[in-house]
């Protein structure tokens, strides 16, 4: 299996972690130890500080590692912070970031049509992935009610917590053809298993949280699963890649 | 692969340990309400535990926990299907004293099941230290038993504090942390390095990263207990997480086998450890 991990970032919290990694090169190392050889990143400062200040942050420290590409945060632009969207998807491309994220709680907006509207339906048409998380910054209805707007967007559901949300995810696989969920916190026991069962393996991605979690929970998790190997490879990295190359920056 | 050292290759390659079983100080089974369980029930928790290689799972049933009507009576049930892979604590509700008084009377006659109590304070509403608990601790006082409690930061329920005051008051009985104070790190190792008797329970904690290497440092791997709430969470994804972690094998031993293996000695008996435990 070639692990491309979507759920990954650097950089040090304004609220220190046990185990910090601070820089890139530090998350190389870790990466190279756990096997891990490729992963979608962030840049904790997007979140914590300042989308503007994480994104540079970012976008500086992968540009010389090829085996990371990056997920850049925005925020809805009618206080005009960001470019129009046709200029971010070209510094985008540039500076090989592939997705964005968004933390509407924490950033004080609502992941709405009103609010977001313009960028979400580029987003939509270029196929660019959006990744949002239930640890930070976004709640199921905030997820259900974005989808209900943009059932055609292509939404990354992080982080979805340990406690089983089965019934809260899907129905979201089922209704929206282009939501995924990754594997980040997804430890119940025979979950992936029913998962690809009922909906294929084309719908979840391998995401470790790192480095909030380690790497090798869910990698052995996935490596032991009751799937097809086909489905182990799928989730491990090729939705991913899929996904991404369906992305026109 | 998840890392270098031995075990890593072998549960890589093979999904458990020949030489390292694992026994889960932290089970359930059956179903419950908040959650979708695909493989709740004694059988298929079964196959996961052979394909994971864990050898014993310590349990208490939902229903028990959650249905007074039904009580412990289940639990029991699967111990006696499986005698080598299960064995029960006895769930108490302290909201129902004569069911902890007819389990107290009732336990001699299952002592082939269990090993001691389950106690779920934040989800029962009455602190470790209520009267109600009085009898439990008592009695597992006397006889050196078991207790898995639920124990959580933060909570006047079940968080440090309260744990403190119990450890104290019953230093005969082996109290296991369930969860180890999740969130208060701090407090936890401090109730291990104070309390010879009581152990960190690590359910819930595999997808916390650091944590492990805290009590390893702190604490030490010989007061850490593996769990998993199976079947909640895949235990290939906590050994997956165990090995990711900046310690040793050495530490994994302990925190698989080693010290349930010291803890269960009483119940399980030499034939079944295959050698002696002080």
């Amino acid at each position: 299996m070639h692990f491309f991990d979507c759920n990954v970032f650097f950089g040090s919290p304004t609220k220190r972690l046990l185990s910090p990694v601070p820089t890139v090169e530090m998350l190389l190392a870790e990466m190279d130890r756990a096997g891990v050889e490729r992963a979608l990143v962030w840049h904790i400062a997007q979140h914590d500080a300042s989308p503007q200040v994480g994104n540079q942050l970012l976008a500086e420290a992968i540009r010389s590692h090829p085996r990371l590409m990056g997920c850049w945060t925005v925020l809805p632009n009618q206080t005009r912070e960001f470019p129009p969207p046709q200029v971010l998807f070209q510094q985008m491309k540039a500076a090989r970031i592939a997705a964005l994220r968004i933390f509407p709680n924490s950033h004080r907006f609502l992941a709405n049509e009103v609010s977001l509207g313009e960028i979400l339906e580029k987003m939509v048409a270029r196929r660019i992935p959006l990744f949002v998380s239930l640890r930070r910054g976004m709640d199921w209805r905030d997820i259900y009610a974005l989808l209900d707007e943009f059932p055609d967007l292509m939404c990354v559901i992080c982080d979805h917590g340990c406690w089983g949300m089965d019934r809260l995810f899907r129905p979201l696989l089922e209704r929206y053809p282009h939501a995924y969920i990754d594997t980040a916190q997804y430890l119940l026991d025979g979950g992936l298993e029913a998962l690809v069962a009922d909906y294929g393996a084309s719908r979840v991605l391998f995401g470790s949280g790192f480095p909030e979690s380690y790497f090798g929970g869910m990698m052995l998790a996935l490596r032991h699963a009751r799937i097809p190997d086909e489905a182990k490879a799928a989730i491990a990295g090729g939705n991913l890649e899929r996904i991404l190359q369906e992305g026109e920056l | 692969m998840i890392g270098t050292s031995p075990l890593a290759r072998e549960f890589w390659e093979f999904g458990k340990s020949a030489t390292c079983p694992i026994y889960d100080m932290h089970g359930h089974m059956g179903v419950w309400h908040s959650i979708y369980f695909p493989r709740a029930d004694a059988a298929d928790m079964m196959r996961t535990m052979d394909e994971c290689g864990v050898r014993m799972l310590v349990f208490s049933h939902h229903l028990a926990l959650f249905a007074p009507d039904l009580g412990n009576s289940l639990a029991i049930q699967a111990v006696r299907q499986y005698p080598d892979r299960l064995r029960a604590y006895c769930a108490v509700n302290p909201n129902y004293a004569e069911q902890l008084a007819s389990d107290l009377a009732a336990f001699e006659a299952h002592t082939d099941a269990y090993v001691g109590f389950k106690f779920l304070s934040d989800y029962h509403g009455i602190a470790l230290s209520d009267e109600r608990y009085r009898p439990a601790w008592e009695y597992a006082n006397e006889r050196e038993l078991l207790i898995l409690a639920h124990t959580w930061g933060d909570s006047s329920l079940d968080g440090p504090a309260v744990v403190r005051q119990m450890a104290e008051r019953y230093p005969r009985v082996k109290l296991l942390l369930g969860h180890s104070c999740h969130g208060e790190w701090d407090a936890a190792v401090q109730l291990a390095r104070d309390f010879p008797n009581t152990y960190l329970e690590l359910t819930a904690l595999f997808d916390d990263r650091g944590i492990l290497e805290k009590f390893v440092r702190e604490a030490g791997s010989d007061r850490m207990l593996f769990g998993t709430d199976l079947p909640w969470f895949d235990p290939h994804q906590a050994v997956g997480a165990l090995l990711s972690a900046d310690i040793s094998d050495e530490d994994r031993h302990n925190i698989c086998h080693g010290n349930a293996e010291r803890l269960l000695a009483p119940f399980l008996g030499t034939s079944y450890l295959g050698h002696e435990f002080k």
